[in-house]
């Protein structure tokens, strides 16, 4: 009996188009958790990113003979979410338009252990303050824990550029969060 | 970042599931997405050499309008094939557009591949002006229609008198 819950994505990726449909729930169990977080921290409320990511996974479902199993399943529908994110916002016009170039100090220091506590616990609201274009790789990185070359294939932009944007991001979170602390 | 955010997620499972067994959902066949990029390869192709042989075409109908600066100027406002050029410059952005499709795009400088795809359209445009074919073509073969429409055709006064 074959153990499906020891296959990689991509093994069973190839078993719901080739032999069982039904094996699509798995899928569906080993990403429905990490693409609901990601999908609300894009849309920045959860029902909308509940909604993204049910039009997601049955966007991957139809396409499935899409997709090229030598390449990460991972991404694939982590790509399928962030377009599918995209159409809903640009629906929406919900952008918090934000100027990235504001100068902000608080003459806190981020070190402060103090100040690392408060962050957590503020960190959703300061990260719903960021403009979509940083908020995503960051998102993707430290929430999702994908590497540079995953974040590349998710968003389709350079290496380069998802790391510009992560150290731009980076930046414009401490500032958002410190203004937020004071 | 805080990774124990709860977030509780909807029954996904049990909603999509029930689609894909009631049939539903349905999977697209792999021809689909065969036929897709078959598509996309020839279109792109297809592009490609539509806008090489109209820009090879702007060149050679730029030569045939003689070399005396100010008259040659009249006659290109007043007879030149301006749509020769657009659709030439057309070909090349959905050209650029489509090379958007492909997965090179994002992992090299895009820019970069743009910049080349326009060099090199206007590259073997000019090698093919260069090599003769435009006046082979306007000679002969099934093409000479064509090109005498294109050198001596509508609202071409000068050349109508020649």
């Amino acid at each position: 009996m074959l153990d499906i819950s020891k296959l990689s994505d991509e093994d069973v990726a190839g078993i719901v188009r080739s032999k069982d449909k039904e094996i699509y729930a798995e899928i569906i169990r080993r990403y429905q958790t990490k693409l609901m977080r990601y999908a609300s921290n894009i849309m920045g409320d959860e029902h909308k990113g509940a909604d993204v990511v049910q039009e997601a996974f049955i966007k991957a479902y139809s396409n499935l003979n899409g997709f090229d199993t030598k390449k990460k399943f991972g991404s694939w529908i982590y790509r399928i979410v962030h377009n599918e994110a995209m159409n809903m916002l640009g629906k929406d016009k919900k952008q918090v338009p934000m100027d990235d170039a504001f100068e902000f100090d608080s003459g806190i220091n981020i070190e402060d252990e103090f100040i690392k506590n408060e962050l957590v616990s503020h960190t959703h609201h300061c990260l719903e303050q960021m403009s979509i274009i940083y908020r995503e790789p960051l998102s993707l990185m430290y929430l999702e824990e994908k590497s540079y070359e995953e974040i590349s294939d998710i968003l389709r932009i350079p290496v380069g550029t998802v790391g510009t944007r992560i150290n731009r991001a980076r930046t414009i979170m401490k500032k958002l969060c410190q203004k937020h602390i004071k | 970042m805080s990774k124990t955010h709860k977030i509780t997620p909807a029954d996904f499972e049990k909603t999509i599931m029930a689609k894909v067994k009631s049939n539903e959902i349905s999977m697209k066949p792999r021809w689909y997405f065969v036929l897709g990029s078959l598509l996309a390869v020839t279109g792109l192709a297809g592009l490609s050499v539509v806008a090489v042989f109209l820009t090879n075409l702007t060149f050679f109908l730029i030569r045939q309008h003689g070399p005396m600066g100010q008259w040659r100027l009249q006659m290109l406002f007043s007879s030149f094939p301006l749509w020769v050029p657009l659709l030439a410059m057309a070909g090349i952005v959905l050209g650029i557009r489509m090379l958007r499709k492909y997965d090179f795009s994002y992992k090299k400088n895009f820019w970069l591949i743009v910049a080349g795809f326009i060099v090199s359209i206007i590259i073997a445009a000019f090698i093919i002006d260069h090599l003769g074919l435009n006046e082979t073509w306007s000679k002969r073969g099934p093409m000479r229609g064509f090109y005498q429409q294109m050198e001596y055709g509508r609202g071409n006064r000068f050349y109508r008198n020649k």
